[in-house]
């Protein structure tokens, strides 16, 4: 990253296209909780289901408020494991 | 630092945070306590639906309200939340039913909601993905629609920073100071103590322990929902598809592509317990692609559940309790995100001005719980 990069093309969340301007801009607005973070900036919440992001999101509010990383619960994470289609739910039942 | 509010809010969802929006807009000094993070309860967990079909002129009013305030947001906040007048298709697959959708669009009409009974033919003609096999006809209000929750909580609640109010999240009270039959204020697990001669109990599933903190029983039972949400495809305009058969459900497309739904347990699950099942996921997959058989190659991304807060008839529970200055906003049954905003409106001009816009008697707190609401 060199110094002149744009902050607005530094994506954090590629499902959901965040940017690390946009979740800097919600921190100093206090917004520091991850959940809220995630809800009101729709982090995490595409099909990779925060897998790479949601790391990303907890180095970032580390960094800008100073408090540990250890201090920083990750987000609730929700079934199904990996995303899968609904005929693929029904074929299940029939095996 | 200040201590003494002029209200105390607590819930962080849409009508704690409507509820404090509302009057800090009037200039009063508003703290709001949430015990987890905001929409973190009920809220959060819907599903995005907003709809005016209602059965009784009081309800159908409120919802027009709040659809008319939905539009306004993006105004008013400065950023989208979504509103979609996506339109509410409830469906008809018995005659029984469909007499019942008809009789109430007489009602809806009356006080000018623009709806209509349509064929099986139009609904296809609508939702051209639609199986209509069965199919009677549905009951269709193209005003109706859908927003996202996070970003309406999110501009109720900057608008309470921005009008000089405060939001304690991960904070929760842990008593309600109650002297002489008035109540004074807060105690939070912080140890900290709160001054204020009005508090809101906007607590939703948990307003009925919050009540007990001041001495007042709030007749509201929470039950377990469990709802999903698809990846995102490309926007078909999909409405807020309302199955009532027994093995039905409720689901919409939403603007930005995801399938989000939800269906009634035929046995009630009591509780605020948010644990999501195999069952649901598999049942839910074949009540959607029953309805429209093309969302079998959709991938559902995530599940979860969520509490309806129920009042013995189904309407909410709003307006001040026997404890002066502790009101109550709660029992939404299902419905708080959509009539959330109205209701938190007019709640807040009966803090400050002591007038209901219309007769709300259906809806205020000490009523006696009598007929249901049918459009459930």
């Amino acid at each position: 990253m060199t110094e002149k990069t744009d902050k607005s093309d530094i994506i954090v969340c590629r499902c959901e296209d965040v940017s690390l301007q946009e979740i800097e801009d919600l921190i100093d607005q206090g917004i520091t909780d991850p959940e809220e973070l995630k809800r009101f900036l729709r982090i995490g919440m595409g099909p990779c289901q925060g897998r790479t992001c949601g790391k990303l999101v907890t180095r970032i509010i580390a960094q800008k408020t100073g408090r540990p990383v250890n201090e920083i619960k990750s987000t609730t994470k929700r079934p199904p494991l990996v995303s899968i289609r609904m005929n693929e739910l029904f074929e299940d039942d029939n095996e | 630092m200040n201590n003494t509010f002029d209200a105390i809010i607590i819930g962080g969802g849409i009508v704690g945070t409507g509820a404090g929006y509302y009057l800090s807009k009037k200039g009063l000094n508003v703290l709001l306590i949430e015990k987890n993070y905001l929409t973190s309860g009920s809220t959060g967990r819907c599903i995005t639906g907003i709809r005016q079909q209602f059965s009784t002129p009081p309800s159908i009013k409120t919802a027009m309200e709040s659809v008319r305030l939905f539009k306004n947001m993006e105004d008013e906040f400065g950023f989208s939340v979504e509103w979609k007048d996506s339109g509410y298709l409830f469906l008809a697959h018995t005659e029984e039913l469909a007499s019942m959708f008809k009789k109430n669009i007489e009602i809806q009409r009356s006080v000018g909601l623009d709806v209509e009974f349509i064929s099986a033919e139009e609904c296809k003609k609508r939702v051209p993905l639609l199986d209509t096999e069965a199919l009677i006809g549905g009951a269709w209000c193209e005003s109706d629609g859908q927003a996202d929750p996070f970003f309406v909580v999110k501009g109720f609640s900057s608008g309470i920073v921005k009008n000089h109010g405060t939001i304690k999240t991960r904070t929760q009270v842990v008593d309600i100071i109650v002297e002489d039959n008035k109540v004074k204020g807060v105690k939070t697990d912080s140890g900290d103590t709160y001054y204020s001669r009005v508090v809101i109990n906007a607590a939703g599933p948990w307003a009925k322990e919050v009540g007990k903190m001041a001495g007042v029983k709030i007749d509201v039972e929470p039950e377990r929902h469990e709802a999903l949400i698809t990846e995102g495809v490309e926007y078909m305009g999909i409405p807020m598809l309302v199955d009532y058969r027994p093995d039905g459900g409720y689901f919409v497309q939403r603007v930005t592509g995801q399938f989000i739904g939800c269906f009634t347990p035929e046995k009630q699950i009591p509780g605020t317990s948010t644990d999501s099942t195999l069952e649901f996921l598999k049942e839910m997959s074949r009540r959607m692609c029953r309805l429209v058989p093309a969302l079998e190659n959709v991938s559902i991304l995530r599940q979860w559940a969520g509490s309806y807060c129920m009042t013995p008839d189904g309407n909410p529970l709003v307006g001040e309790t026997e404890v002066s200055g502790f009101y109550v906003c709660t029992g939404m049954s299902g419905h708080g995100f959509m009539l959330g905003p109205a209701i938190t409106s007019f709640l807040s001009n009966y803090i400050t001005e002591g007038t209901w816009p219309f007769d709300l008697d259906e809806i205020l707190y000490g009523r006696t719980f009598g007929q249901k609401e049918s459009m459930k």
